[in-house]
């Protein structure tokens, strides 16, 4: 039997693909499905999908010849990268506005794919500047605020380098999370401040998954009760990593409140 | 004086931490000033709203409802969606603090047993974590608030800059 290619299942994959950058980077259901939409009306086909955290199934019928094709894909891991949502988003406007062909589109989401993140010193930086603002938002002092920011670089350094040795994702928040409050429970042992307490508190929070977090009650409000309740418990159990490792490190300093 | 100088502090912090965070999430260069000061704008009125009693969880929604309706201007001007300026804004207002704190309760539940504390550590736990549920509820509430009431059709018809760009 003879291949044939079939644009269909081009087009398909290259939904899949959109779908599947915009769940893994941090979408909600109710935004990754208008995007699909609306791509998929500009490849003038009907596009009915099945949307799981960690599987996509799509339906494609083309509307001139009533083609059909069912594909499945597996999504990598999330990470939140909000440069290719934002330009997903873009493409699809301008995609829209300008009437672009099928290889058009192909290419720019191919580009989209392999966007840079910053790099890592600003990273670095700007989140550990963000754990020192925390810090003041919950009445640190300047002190606390200097000990939460090295604090919070360390945990980060740590997480940053674990992940990309590809351990498990719940395991590198507790690792991280035990770095990041054992730094800030030692300067403060060494210094003897009153309160220790605020700079361990602070220094973790960089660790807590907000978007997910959001989402999921986003998710649940939209009436994506399964999508909602999936990443609510992947949320929940990076907190309950961290707060194991608060724990430890609690319970190795004698600190007994937080 | 000194009440208007602390007051600018959180804002600062605010907005530093929103901009901190979107980094980590990799936002656009092109947005992160207006991220910086939503951010802003969010601890402004989370605070303000807190020092006159609110309540945290009513606070939350003040300050992520005005989120929601701030960015939709800055999103016309930027050629963005709303959702990705609002999203990093209120990340700061994240209950991260009463989330682990629960946890934390219970696993002093399971592992010390002493009836005369059990009873404050278990009513810390709930409080801690409703706490955290109705919070993460409101700011997801009011970020979206502009779509629930105005729905696509009606959010063009406001027309702020005239570009329809929001996705």
């Amino acid at each position: 039997m003879q291949y044939k290619e079939n644009i269909t299942d081009k087009k398909a994959e290259v939904l899949l693909k959109i779908c599947s950058l915009l769940m893994t980077s941090g979408a909600n259901t109710s935004r990754v499905l208008l995007l699909l939409e609306r791509f998929s009306k500009l490849m003038n086909t009907d596009a009915q999908v099945f949307i799981n955290h960690k599987a996509f199934i799509i339906t494609l019928t083309d509307e001139k010849t009533q083609e059909k094709t069912t594909q499945l894909k597996r999504l990598p891991g999330h990470g939140i990268n909000f440069s290719i949502m934002s330009a997903l988003s873009r493409a699809s406007m301008k995609a829209k506005n300008e009437a672009w062909s099928f290889n058009q589109i192909e290419d720019e989401v191919n580009r989209i794919a392999d966007l840079k993140h910053y790099p890592r010193i600003i990273i670095l930086l700007a989140v550990s500047l963000a754990g020192a603002g925390f810090c003041n938002l919950f009445g640190g002092n300047w002190l606390n605020m200097i000990i939460t920011f090295f604090a919070t670089m360390g945990g980060l350094f740590v997480r940053q380098e674990l992940v990309k040795k590809s351990f498990n994702h719940y395991l590198c928040a507790l690792v991280g999370a035990f770095i990041a409050s054992s730094i800030a429970a030692v300067a403060l042992f060494i210094n003897a401040n009153n309160e220790p307490q605020l700079a361990m508190a602070t220094s973790v929070l960089f660790l807590i998954p907000g978007v997910p977090l959001i989402n999921s009650f986003t998710d649940l409000v939209d009436g994506y009760i399964i999508t909602g309740t999936v990443r609510f418990i992947n949320g929940l159990i990076f907190v309950m990593a961290i707060a194991l490792a608060l724990f430890i490190v609690m319970y190795i300093f004698g600190i007994h409140s937080l | 004086m000194v009440i208007e100088i602390i007051v600018l502090e959180k804002i600062f912090w605010s907005g530093v931490a929103a901009v901190g965070f979107g980094i980590l999430f990799n936002i656009p260069k092109r947005i992160i000033l207006p991220v910086f000061f939503l951010g802003g704008l969010a601890g402004f009125l989370k605070f303000t709203a807190l020092a006159n009693d609110t309540g945290i969880v009513l606070s939350s929604l003040v300050a992520a409802s005005a989120v929601g309706f701030g960015s939709i201007p800055f999103a016309h001007k930027k050629h963005t969606s709303p959702f990705l300026l609002s999203i990093p804004s209120i990340i700061p207002m994240i209950p991260g603090y009463f989330g682990y704190k629960m946890l934390l309760g219970i696993m002093q539940l399971a592992i010390y047993n002493n009836p005369e504390t059990d009873i404050t550590t278990l009513m810390s736990v709930i409080h801690n974590g409703l706490n955290m549920m109705f919070i993460l509820l409101s700011l997801s509430i009011g970020v979206s608030l502009p779509w629930l009431i105005f729905r696509e059709k009606g959010l063009r018809k406001i027309k702020l800059a005239g570009k329809d760009d929001l996705v």
